[in-house]
């Protein structure tokens, strides 16, 4: 008898390989805290308990030298010891910290990203938003919540579901049947994935079969896909997990297993024949630029299509979510839109980044510099590096990071009053745009132009 | 360490704080590290400066908006000529009404905000206390949260409003009863649609006895309410109150959903007096970070939808709309009734005041440093409730006054003539403000 067990994801804490680089720089003045050091001694009559009593409740000045030689890595930036003695300690942002140049992966992200990864759980923190007043592109969207329809939070902590379960595949726009009851036509074509995110193909100057394995094996794990070259795939055991990429001059002749879903660099119409007869199992998807035009790929019955977009979340120049729901409105205007699932890649560098571009249409978000983040890659002079690989920490980095961006999702969703991903996906209406927000409220007051 | 030295440890780290709440305002330089893009350095700095001398800063620091790029912080006031103001020998009236119905209590409060509700466990008693004894001198409100009412704030009822949210944490008959407005939290700006959520390390002994729950342990208060899923649903909870406490007004918190403006309406015709719309980069609480950012719509945009459509709907003069979520300075008070809302409700403004650098570190092991959004026995030693009444007062007169300068020079001679006046706006350019 089979028992009905809830999709879940393990999480296990993995502590950092090495030391970011702390948020903050406690600079104290030694000279004058012995003077007040002293100070006090005659004040409190050396009561030494209420003497050295440190303002820092997270024990910045509790090592052995105290105030002496703060331990800056726990400053949390309360700000507490310059307040109380700004003469003496200062604290300052460090300098050192460092996002991603040319992604839109900052400081900021980089400490929620290893956050996620080390413990698998929800950065949650208190007073409030600090950051900027919306912003552009995804920071321009604010998805909406219900004051009372459920699924309700209570979702999220598991005494109702949420299913983040996604289909893969080409499904007919309608079942039709013949009058004894027996299918006419062709039947759904899917393959369901348990999260709305596959590990994308890791940018060539960190591609390395340690690292393919690491993200095949995590995805095995959590049971999405991770996207390796036809190359890598043909060389590891079959496994429904991994997807072949094939670009032009790319052989598959060395593979010796049919994957659930091989995707084809570029379009070319006869290759995409050749490899539905050689993949004849399996489901074929085209990767292309997201801005390109289409529609030669649907009239050639390519029902799978991965859209890429730069780090920058660009494509054709413009904010890749501007172009994903230009690309969701044409197909459903062409009636085909529940014919094909949208794979995404590039542009996503938080959680919160997943559901905006699902509501803008994509099927299945793609990850790829996040998980390096995950993973502590430096990033230097225009170069990633990542460094050596032990590989169950970094499969457990790539699981907990996983585990932490569904939580978010449900999070998301929960307040939605949404009891499937599935059916977020191109829910526009469920989403709020800042320039239309804005048009609507500043219509009419001086100097406001839309 | 003796427990005698406890109180000379806190009374040490008390003087330092208050001398350095003095002290860097007047420095000459900002903290580095202090503020972000809602809350400046320079906008916490001369906060602490209004709770200190009941009068904006003189020294150039900026006092009025925040650097978010958005919202508040792009809109302006077009003055009238000098002819047109309001002379100083008249008086400004700054009061608003909190029903609107012609049946039931009126009740007025002499400024158009009071304070937002935050729960005994998110914060400590001795700020509980702070909030309501200024609340008393000022004649207007507080609010106690979801998490109890403390028998030491039953002395300020009539200016406390006993909030009944999903969890119904701390929500007794009593408490109920003895309040002037009971308010139904549907949901809050800082974390719309995800319901209440205090962390284990916060909920003490003491909190848990209040909430009636397990010391130690997280507490969730579920979202939605269980027992509303309509509109008519909610009338049943209205009505459950009237029944207990008939005199009592009746306000409705939501958040900022995109139909916001048909919650509105339903909150109505419920019977609620009081509509609070919570924005969404507001809030004091532990929240995800996710929910924070990106869930529900800014305060500025929700009040121009909800105002209008109330005013469609040919009911906007029975229902006060009170806004809160990122309402920080006078400024905001006055851009938000202009924009459409009888009045504000304050919670970080307060915070600030009494000396929160907005370090985000509310949720953390014992709790807030500076002793406020905490209940640990010696860091909310630091506050003393008589200090913190004494800074919000004087943080309120600052707002008064300088909210008196405004209408005068808008040639308007009550507050209630700002409400709804977006001609007496101007929306900067984010552009201008980036090079400004």
């Amino acid at each position: 008898m089979s028992t009905y067990q809830r999709y879940h994801i393990d999480t296990q804490a993995k502590p950092d390989l090495h030391a970011h680089p702390s948020r903050f720089r406690v600079k104290v003045r030694r000279s004058r805290l012995i003077g007040l050091l002293l100070q006090e001694l005659v004040e409190y009559k050396a009561n030494m308990p209420v003497v050295l009593s440190r303002p820092c409740v997270y024990g910045v000045f509790s090592g052995p030298l105290g105030g002496l030689a703060p331990r800056e890595h726990l400053c949390v930036g309360c700000l507490r010891c310059t307040t109380q003695y700004p003469g003496i300690v200062q604290i300052h942002p460090n300098p050192e910290r460092s996002g991603l140049p040319g992604t839109m992966i900052g400081p900021d992200a980089v400490d929620t990203i290893l956050y996620e990864a080390r413990t698998g759980r929800v950065p949650v923190r208190g007073a409030g938003y600090r950051g900027p007043f919306g912003g552009s592109g995804w920071d321009g969207m604010w998805t909406d919540m219900s004051e009372i329809v459920r699924p309700t939070r209570d979702g999220i902590h598991g005494r109702e579901f949420i299913s983040t379960l996604t289909e893969i595949g080409e499904k007919p726009m309608r079942l039709a049947f013949a009058a004894d009851g027996s299918l006419l036509g062709p039947s759904p074509a899917v393959f369901p994935i348990q999260v709305p995110f596959l590990f994308d193909l890791p940018p060539q100057p960190v591609r390395s079969d340690p690292l393919l394995r690491v993200l095949a094996d995590a995805a095995r794990r959590i049971d999405t896909l991770a996207v390796a070259p036809v190359s890598f795939v043909a060389s590891e055991p079959a496994g429904p997990h991994l997807v072949p990429l094939v670009r032009a001059r790319d052989s598959w002749d060395g593979l010796r297993w049919m994957p659930r879903l091989v995707l084809l660099e570029d379009w070319d119409r006869t290759r995409f024949e050749e490899a539905r007869k050689r993949f004849p199992d399996a489901r074929i998807g085209v990767r292309v630029d997201a801005a390109r035009d289409l529609t030669e790929m649907l009239s050639a019955g390519v029902r799978i299509l991965q859209l890429v977009a730069d780090d920058m979340g660009q494509a054709g120049g413009r904010f890749v979510g501007d172009v994903l729901q230009e690309q969701h409105k044409r197909l459903v205007e062409r009636g085909v839109r529940e014919e094909v699932t949208l794979l995404g890649s590039g542009g996503i560098g938080l959680a919160e980044h997943v559901p905006k571009a699902i509501i803008c249409g994509l099927d299945v978000v793609g990850l790829d510099l996040p998980l390096l983040v995950a993973l502590q890659a430096t990033f230097r002079d225009g170069s990633i590096r990542l460094p050596a690989l032990e590989h169950d920490w970094a499969v457990q980095r790539i699981v907990n990071l996983s585990a932490s961006w569904r939580d978010q999702l449900l999070e998301i969703l929960g307040a939605m009053g949404i009891r499937e991903v599935r059916r977020l996906r191109g829910e526009l209406g469920r989403c709020m745009f800042q320039k239309d927000l804005e048009r609507e409220a500043f219509q009419g007051i001086a100097g406001y132009e839309g | 360490m003796s427990a005698n030295a406890i109180p000379l440890i806190v009374e040490k780290h008390k003087r330092a704080l208050h001398d350095g709440f003095h002290r860097w305002p007047t420095m000459g330089f900002r903290p580095p590290a202090l503020g972000d893009a809602r809350w400046p350095s320079e906008l916490i700095l001369a906060t602490w400066v209004q709770a200190e001398t009941g009068r904006p800063p003189q020294n150039g620091l900026e006092y009025r908006i925040g650097a978010s790029g958005g919202g508040f912080d792009l809109l302006d006031f077009q003055f009238v000529e000098a002819s047109r103001r309001v002379p100083e020998r008249e008086a400004i009236d700054t009061s608003i009404r909190l029903n609107r119905r012609p049946y039931d209590k009126p009740i007025e409060i002499p400024i158009p905000w009071y304070g937002a509700g935050m729960s005994y466990g998110s914060i400590s008693e001795q700020i509980m206390l702070a909030r309501a004894k200024a609340a008393k001198e000022w004649r207007t409100f507080t609010c106690t949260g979801e998490g109890g009412y403390p028998d030491s704030v039953a002395e300020y009822k009539e200016h406390v409003i006993t909030q009944i949210a999903t969890g119904m944490f701390g929500v007794r008959e009593e408490t109920i009863q003895r309040a002037p407005i009971v308010e139904f939290k549907y949901a809050q700006g800082a974390k719309p649609g995800l319901g209440g959520h205090l962390l284990g390390d916060k909920a003490t002994m003491a909190v848990a006895k209040m909430r009636e729950s397990v010391p130690w342990v997280s507490l969730f208060s579920p979202f939605p309410f269980h027992s509303v899923y309509s509109v008519e649903d909610h009338k049943k909870h209205v009505d459950w109150i009237k029944a207990m406490h008939p005199t009592a007004l009746v306000s409705v918190k939501v958040s900022t959903p995109t139909d916001v403006d048909m919650v509105a309406v339903g909150s109505y015709y419920t019977g609620a007096h009081i509509l609070h719309v919570d924005g969404s980069y507001g809030g004091t609480g532990a929240a995800p970070e996710i929910a924070k950012k990106n869930i529900a719509m800014p305060i500025e945009l929700a009040i121009p939808r909800v105002h209008r459509f109330l005013a469609a709907e040919g009911i906007r003069d029975e229902i006060v709309l009170m806004a809160s979520g990122g309402i920080r300075t006078a400024h905001d008070i006055a851009k938000a009734i202009a924009l459409g809302a009888d009045g504000c409700v304050l919670g970080t403004t307060e915070l600030v005041a009494l000396g929160c650098t907005r370090c985000s570190n509310c949720e953390r092991g014992r709790g807030c440093p500076f002793g406020l959004t905490t209940t640990d026995p010696e860091l909310s030693g630091l506050v003393d409730p008589e200090w913190g009444r004494e800074r919000i007062s004087r943080l309120y007169a600052s707002f008064q006054h300088e909210l008196v300068d405004l209408l005068r020079r808008l040639g308007l001679r009550s507050v209630r003539e700002l409400r709804g006046r977006t001609d007496l706006l101007h929306y900067r350019r984010p552009e201008a403000t980036r090079a400004a």
